[in-house]
């Protein structure tokens, strides 16, 4: 248990850091989902570990979440690729028009 | 019964289904405004007969199984969303933007269905699942101005902000799901009373309430808003300012109410008897948003900055009633949750104006706002009065209800006295930036002489809407009963 806390943890910093550190906006999309999967991983061992086995309230908090990654990502590519198309980049640093 | 209570949520679901299906089907060779005009009085039609049709003196019904809460008040709150966003589609008329505007219309009723979730549910998977299906939505609706680079840039901000600040709701949401092992939030609660509170619910409620704090804009999670605002088309912008913050707001003043209710994960935020929880964490988000939204408002010379700013100071001063952390409390921040959704879409929709007649939206251009048009003008200084809380307009009674709320919690003599304070001391400076705006459109001036030339006149309907907000914000000022007890559901 404490093993699989330590890894979420891990995780969802690694994740933080990509997202605060990376300038590119692929990176910090990968960073998101990795935070996302940290949560998931939480929910499979509280849901491993609990007393009562029969209780799926885990199982279906993952399943959702992992359909809402999954529907985050699309919409995250879809707007790089439109940042894309307007300025040939998608660093973020970049991104300074709004400003203020 | 059970159908009833999640009628508006499937009739809505549908019309964004019907308005997409009739869009692609019919009207790809019309023009861009008869799509709009024809899709919007589809919308209103079919809202306005749903409305009707729903009966509304009925006791209220609950799923208990599922969270779910659809008492007469709840209902009464999912019709304002409703018209505010019918307003916000209206309001996309001003500007042409998109070839595609059957899934403009679409995407903008499924975010109201996500909205409307919110406002009615008590479980964990359906409140995350309905704040994702609302955030979605606005991030493709922020950038659906696909020729302008602003557009797509204030999308992919609002994205990157709004998915981190979403997968760290999620981490704190698994962090109090593991705790307690429960979904539905009165059960959380009788779970986190029951024992000594474990350190990892604390930080799982930590967690979830810096999700919740971008939700509703507060600092230090507010850096998305001024771009989005700035770079979202009028109509997205008015959604994103009024209904994405009321449903926000509903679901946030639920959770603590009723699920971090227990003294564990609540702490405290008197001072001399400080400790961690929801409550120390949202009073320092509404410090620092009442400082930054006001200090940054006062400094903006873009009109929708200056609107996204002052709504951060205002995020500020609702989470400073939350914190209360008492029913009464928790209807006031509603009050004012709607009352300052009217407002902004009030003034989004002046922004919009602004934009058509001047080129831009720079404060300077309401000079000689007066001269043009007496009536918006009139409902210009409504909208600011309001939003900086001077009676008999709905927005004094917002802030009279917060402050007393948060004066008479926490059992101390004074409750959180400081934060009152500090937030009287604010309302008194935004009071000037609002007036400079008001000056600024009444002052006796020529448009020649303020070197403005005469701008295009505004849509009727954008008028009617605006005339409306202005109204009921009058309405609602001199009788705040009426508005209280809508929400209360009696």
């Amino acid at each position: 248990m404490t093993f699989y806390l330590a890894l979420s943890v891990l995780l969802f910093c690694v994740g933080l850091a990509g997202v605060l550190a990376r300038r590119h906006a692929i990176m910090a999309l990968i960073g998101i989902e990795l935070m996302l999967n940290a949560a998931n991983i939480n929910f499979i061992a509280f849901w491993r570990h609990s007393s009562a086995a029969d209780d799926l309230s885990g199982m279906f908090w993952m399943i959702f979440s992992v359909a809402i990654a999954a529907a985050e990502a699309a919409v995250g590519l879809a707007l790089v690729i439109l940042v894309f198309r307007h300025r040939r980049s998608v660093r973020l640093d970049e991104l300074e028009s709004l400003k203020g | 019964m059970v159908a009833r209570a999640v009628l508006p949520e499937i009739c809505t679901a549908f019309l964004a289904l019907l308005v997409l299906t009739v869009d692609l089907a019919w009207l790809t060779t019309w023009s861009e405004s008869a799509r709009k005009t024809l899709l919007c009085v589809v919308c209103t039609l079919a809202l306005g007969i749903a409305w009707i049709l729903l009966d509304r003196n009925w006791e209220p019904v609950a799923i208990p199984t599922l969270g779910w809460m659809a008492s007469p008040g709840v209902t009464c709150l999912k019709g304002l969303i409703a018209a505010l966003t019918l307003g916000s589609l209206w309001l996309s008329r001003e500007s042409s933007f998109t070839k595609h505007v059957g899934e403009y219309f679409a995407l903008t009723l499924l975010a109201a269905v996500g909205a409307m979730i919110l406002c009615s549910t008590q479980h964990l998977i359906l409140a995350f699942t309905g704040l994702e299906l609302l955030s979605l939505s606005l991030y493709v609706l922020t950038a659906f101005h696909k020729d302008r680079a602003l557009s797509a840039e204030a999308g992919l901000k609002y994205f990157l902000f709004g998915g981190v600040s979403a997968a760290t709701m999620l981490y704190g949401f698994s962090l109090l799901h593991g705790a307690t092992g429960e979904l539905l939030l009165p059960k959380v609660a009788m779970k986190l009373a029951a024992g000594p509170v474990e350190p990892i619910a604390v930080m799982g409620v930590l967690f979830a309430s810096a999700g919740f704090a971008f939700k509703i804009s507060a600092a230090p999670f507010h850096l998305w808003t001024p771009d989005a605002y700035q770079g979202a088309t009028p109509g997205s912008a008015a959604f994103i300012a009024s209904v994405s913050k009321l449903a926000s707001f509903a679901l946030l003043a639920q959770v603590t109410w009723v699920g971090w209710n227990p003294a564990g994960v609540a702490g405290n935020a008197s001072l001399g008897s400080a400790k961690p929880g929801w409550i120390a964490f949202f009073a320092f988000a509404a410090t620092a948003s009442i400082v930054i939204g006001n200090l940054a408002a006062l400094a903006q010379s873009g009109f929708r900055r200056f609107i996204a700013y002052s709504g951060v100071a205002h995020a500020g001063y609702m989470l400073v009633g939350l914190i209360a952390n008492t029913q009464d409390a928790a209807y006031s921040v509603l009050y004012y949750a709607v009352t300052y959704a009217i407002g902004s879409l009030g003034l989004i929709a002046m922004s919009a104006i602004l934009e058509n007649r001047r080129g831009s939206d720079a404060i300077s251009g309401f000079a000689g706002w007066m001269r043009e048009s007496r009536f918006l003008a009139v409902c210009l200084m409504v909208f600011l009065l309001s939003q900086a809380g001077i009676p008999p307009l709905a927005g004094f009674f917002a802030k009279f209800y917060v402050f007393s709320a948060a004066l008479k919690s926490h059992g101390a003599p004074h409750g959180v006295f400081w934060l009152v304070a500090a937030s009287l001391v604010a309302s008194c400076v935004a009071l000037y930036y609002y007036l400079r705006i008001v000056r600024a459109a009444f002052e006796a001036r020529d448009l020649a002489e303020a070197g403005q030339a005469p701008g295009m006149p505004a849509l009727w309907i954008t008028r009617a809407w605006i005339g409306a907000c202005a109204l009921l914000l009058v309405w609602w000022g001199c009788f705040p009963d009426k508005l209280l007890s809508l929400l209360r559901g009696s």
